[in-house]
């Protein structure tokens, strides 16, 4: 058991690996988002004070779908917000899975710019920007438009966390002062380096479809149909 | 006793003399609220109890670390006050409401000083230690406090708290509306800037309220029709909108009249330039020489002391 | 009528003095309690309540109390009636004692003690509390001023200080000469200052609560309370010098001054009865006779403050007979002054409400101690000076 456990947070090694091996490999898609994350876009002043309803039938007729969604997803961390406070670790907000479960963009693209050659969709951060701003004093910062935003809609729908860790990161340290791994480690090493702080997590992780699934992965490649697949069955796993 | 006639007139010439210079009339109560007072909006139905702005307060203000900061399970339990550690405190409400799924909804409060635009503390305080200032802020000056607990007593939100256990210098302890902070251009109060949802918006009073009728207007059905502090004795500069009766989250029922105004003017009619004081003392001074003419003589070798 | 006032020169060290040293020994332990371990450590009060029976009892109940001393003072000497001189003395005594014991009072409740002057440097002109601590301080010293005269009476001439003070006999018998002359003549209007002095903070004390609209139960909250504080002060006076004088007396075992008490409650009927009368019309003016019967304590203490501390003493005023008989005298000064006192205490404490916390509040054991200490104090402070002071009438003994 203790050895199945080892082996399955292998998974985790490339996020340590990225620590410990200096930048041998980058994700590029959390790239974009962190660049993407510091840009500030220009403040939009005025916009068109549609109600919800016209809003949708909008964005349906400009052809808005799944499909626009280039971004997969996102960082919120916006320096807008961090040039007043920096408590918590940025959002990843994915974009496209909230976009593909609540199936209707006037959720969050509430407004629009007033300004007609403006897109039908704009980032948050274009019309919400530093709080308390006197010339607008209508409009909430950044901070309170998000958090009003995902907290509102996660309650309504009773899905999704509501409180500060669900979403934020806690603040993590710096693990290369907390672990000493020889040069090369071995994924055994690594996970057990891991295990020795997080074995709570370690036992979680044998309750979860990670562990236990049982059946097609339609995902991965050669697997797709394989029943007889899964990681709760795969040797790989019993290792 | 013994009063020469003489001495008599002179003294009571220069009383009726400084009773008749008395400037004509004695003001009517005026409001000494500062012209444009910084604010703020609290919006109970944004208010998602994370205790934050009770973090915030603590470390902006060097005050001790908040109870269970990182955890909301029990803290709510009991109704707390605003302490000699803390300058502000949510407190959680059930008043009935349920949501979709039958559970009930909490209305979190927080409260802290509301900086009342005529404040009955800053009227009371002996020594005037209490001072509302430009930004609004009821400012407390530890140098001039001698530890009466008057504003205590005349405070309608029950807001000064005091270091009890302190026996040489105890303070008063409340919100200080981190004046110091919002002097300065574009700083904002401890609590005001952490709040996640901006429950909290800070402004201008005047603007305020232009924002919080905007919302009561624009969200029919959400709001208790009503800006908690608009008009309450006389305006706070900390107002409250709320979906649920203001009684139910512990703000009281309170007149539209600024406390201070009855004893304020009592105490103005009565004794501006001391004119009653000077008055009484004129007329005693008349009876005096009126009913002891007679005794003079007699009075004169008799008993002096035993006033 | 010829009288003379002198010292008792009786033993001073009775079992009731006894007594009185062991409650001033206490308050003593817990008056340092307060001064090491802080207010809250002796004492129930919270942010809710944050004046109990310190100021409620010694300061409020004290400076009523002390009306004594202005009122007689204003009878004898103000309108004349040299009649009842005999009773100004122990009267200002009380008052002396009264309005240092209330200084006392004060400087062991507020917070602060050590800045305690600086009122007199801080003014703020809106405070009604600033103007009773201005009030209160001149009048205490018009009080001592007052006092002087006795003093000087006693030792004019015989000064004759122990050890080496003896060097100063000379000197301090000629400060006594120089003062009582001088005070001879401008008398009067210390006089004068210390009625008008006590009319303006009796009242004042009143309006101390009118800034808390919302906190003092609307039985008690009326924009008179001012005016109810000075005519209950005022009607209070005669009553305090009857209950005192008629203790005095017979711990001392004098003659019962009867022929100078019995008239002066004449006078009470009528200032009793002004206090009655708009204490009664405020009431029924602003309606608020419909709490009467809602059973909380406040409205009990309400209807006893009103009905045994007003009604009957009034009503037994009334009556010849009661008048006349030294016990009926006593015990309707005494439910007078019960009145008055319940009163300040029903204005401070009882009545008042703190709209959002608990309400329950009563005195913690030490807090009581040093009430009572503080009282025990006086009134051996009250036997001290009588002891060796021209003060009480000499009289023929009735052993």
């Amino acid at each position: 058991m203790m050895i199945k456990k080892i082996v399955c947070l292998v998974g985790l090694i490339p996020l340590l690996a990225g620590v410990c091996t200096a930048r041998a490999w980058q994700a590029t898609d959390q790239e974009r988002a962190r660049e993407r994350a510091k840009e500030v876009v220009p403040f939009v002043k005025e916009y068109q004070d549609d109600c919800q309803i016209s809003r949708r039938i909008c964005l349906m007729d400009a052809g808005v779908s799944l499909d626009d969604v280039k971004e997969v997803y996102f960082l919120l961390d916006s320096p807008i917000i961090k040039e007043r406070e920096d408590h918590y670790e940025p959002v990843r907000f994915a974009h496209k899975r909230h976009a593909a479960l609540v199936n209707d963009c006037s959720k969050c693209h509430h407004f629009r710019p007033r300004d007609e050659n403006a897109l039908e969709t704009t980032r948050c951060s274009a019309c919400h920007q530093d709080s308390f701003n006197p010339d607008h004093p209508e409009r909430i910062g950044l901070k309170a438009a998000y958090h009003q935003q995902c907290m509102e809609c996660h309650q309504q729908e009773a899905k999704g966390p509501v409180d500060c860790t669900g979403c934020h990161l806690k603040h993590v340290p710096d693990h290369k002062e907390l672990v000493k791994l020889p040069d090369n480690p071995d994924p055994i090493q690594v996970t057990k380096a891991c295990l020795e702080c997080h074995d709570t997590q370690g036992e979680d992780m044998l309750k979860t479809a990670h562990w236990l699934w049982r059946g097609p992965s339609p995902y991965t490649t050669g697997h797709r149909k394989d029943i007889l697949h899964g990681k709760g069955t795969t040797a790989l796993n019993n290792f | 006793m013994h009063i020469t006639r003489r001495n008599f007139f002179r003294f009571m010439g220069a009383a009726g003399a400084s009773v008749a210079v008395r400037p004509p009339s004695v003001h009517a109560w005026q409001s000494q609220a500062p012209p444009d007072p910084f604010g703020c909006l609290v919006d109970l139905t944004r208010c998602v109890g994370c205790r934050k702005c009770e973090e915030a307060c603590a470390k902006v203000n060097d005050l001790p670390e908040p109870e269970r900061v990182n955890c909301q399970c029990t803290i709510f339990e009991k109704d707390r006050r605003p302490d000699d550690t803390s300058y502000t405190v949510i407190n959680r409400y059930y008043t009935g409401t349920v949501d979709v799924f039958d559970k009930p909804v909490p209305t979190y409060a927080k409260v802290q000083c509301m900086h009342c635009q005529d404040p009955a503390c800053v009227s009371a305080c002996i020594v005037g230690a209490l001072t509302k200032d430009d930004t609004g802020a009821v400012h407390y000056d530890v140098s001039k406090c001698i530890g009466c607990r008057y504003c205590m007593v005349a405070c309608p939100f029950e807001i000064p708290a005091y270091e009890y256990y302190d026996p040489i210098t105890p303070r008063v302890m409340k919100c200080t509306f981190c004046q110091e902070r919002i002097s300065k251009k574009g700083g904002l109060p401890g609590c005001a800037g952490i709040c996640p949802t901006e429950a909290l918006t800070f402004g201008r009073r005047q603007t305020l309220l232009g924002v919080a009728r905007k919302r009561l207007k624009e969200n029919p059905g959400s709001y208790i029709q009503h800006i908690y502090g608009e008009k309450e004795v006389g305006g706070t500069s900390w107002m409250y909108l709320s979906s649920v009766p203001f009684e139910e989250v512990n703000l009281p029922l309170l007149p539209d009249t600024p406390s201070p105004k009855l004893s304020e003017t009592i105490q103005h009619s009565l004794f501006s330039y001391l004119w009653s004081p000077v008055l009484l003392f004129g007329v005693l001074g008349a009876c005096m020489a009126r009913f002891n003419r007679g005794n003079d003589q007699k009075q004169n070798n008799a008993d002096k002391g035993g006033a | 009528m010829e009288h003379k006032a002198g010292p008792m020169n009786r033993p001073l060290w009775t079992p009731g003095v006894l007594v009185m040293l062991v409650f001033m020994f206490a308050g003593a332990l817990a008056i340092i309690a307060r001064f090491t371990g802080g207010i809250g450590y002796v004492t129930n009060l919270t942010n809710a309540r944050p004046w109990g029976i310190w100021v409620g009892i010694d300061v409020a109940t004290g400076v009523a109390l002390a009306a004594g001393g202005f009122t007689t003072a204003a009878l004898a000497h103000i309108f004349g009636r040299h009649y009842y001189e005999p009773v100004t003395r122990p009267a200002l005594l009380t008052a002396v004692l009264g309005y240092t014991f209330v200084v006392l009072g004060l400087l062991v409740d507020i917070g602060r003690s050590w800045a305690i002057w600086k009122p007199m440097f801080h003014w703020n002109l809106n405070s009604v509390l600033f103007e009773v601590a201005m009030c209160v301080m001149i009048y205490l010293t018009v009080l001592y001023i007052e006092f002087v005269p006795i003093v000087a009476e006693q030792f004019k001439g015989r000064v004759n200080l122990p050890g080496l003070l003896s060097k100063l006999n000379n000197l301090v018998d000629k400060v006594l000469q120089v003062a009582d002359r001088i005070l001879g003549k401008v008398m009067w209007i210390f006089i004068i200052l210390g009625v008008v002095l006590s009319c303006m903070h009796q009242s004042s004390l009143g309006s101390l609560m009118l800034v808390a609209p919302t906190k003092l139960h609307p039985l008690w909250y009326t924009p008179l309370l001012p005016l109810l504080f000075l005519t209950s002060a005022i009607a209070v006076g005669y009553p305090m010098v009857v209950f005192e004088t008629t203790l005095a007396t017979a711990s001392f075992r004098l003659n019962s001054e009867m022929h100078i008490l019995a008239p002066l409650t004449r006078i009470t009927i009528y200032l009793l009865g002004i206090y009655m009368l708009l204490k009664l019309g405020d009431m029924l003016v602003r309606g608020t006779w419909v709490y009467l019967l809602d059973g909380t304590y406040q409205t009990n203490a309400f209807i006893v403050e009103v009905l045994f501390g007003v009604m009957l003493p009034w009503a037994m005023l009334l009556c010849k007979t009661i008048r006349h008989s030294s016990k009926g005298l006593f015990t309707a000064a005494a439910l007078v002054v019960g009145g008055v006192v319940m009163n300040r205490i029903n204005v401070f404490i009882v009545g008042y409400r703190s709209p959002l916390s608990e309400n329950g509040y009563f005195p913690a054991p030490s807090e009581i101690l040093v009430t009572l200490g503080l009282i025990a104090a006086l009134m051996f402070i009250y036997r001290v000076v009588v002891t060796y002071l021209p003060v009480l009438q000499e009289s023929k003994e009735v052993s």
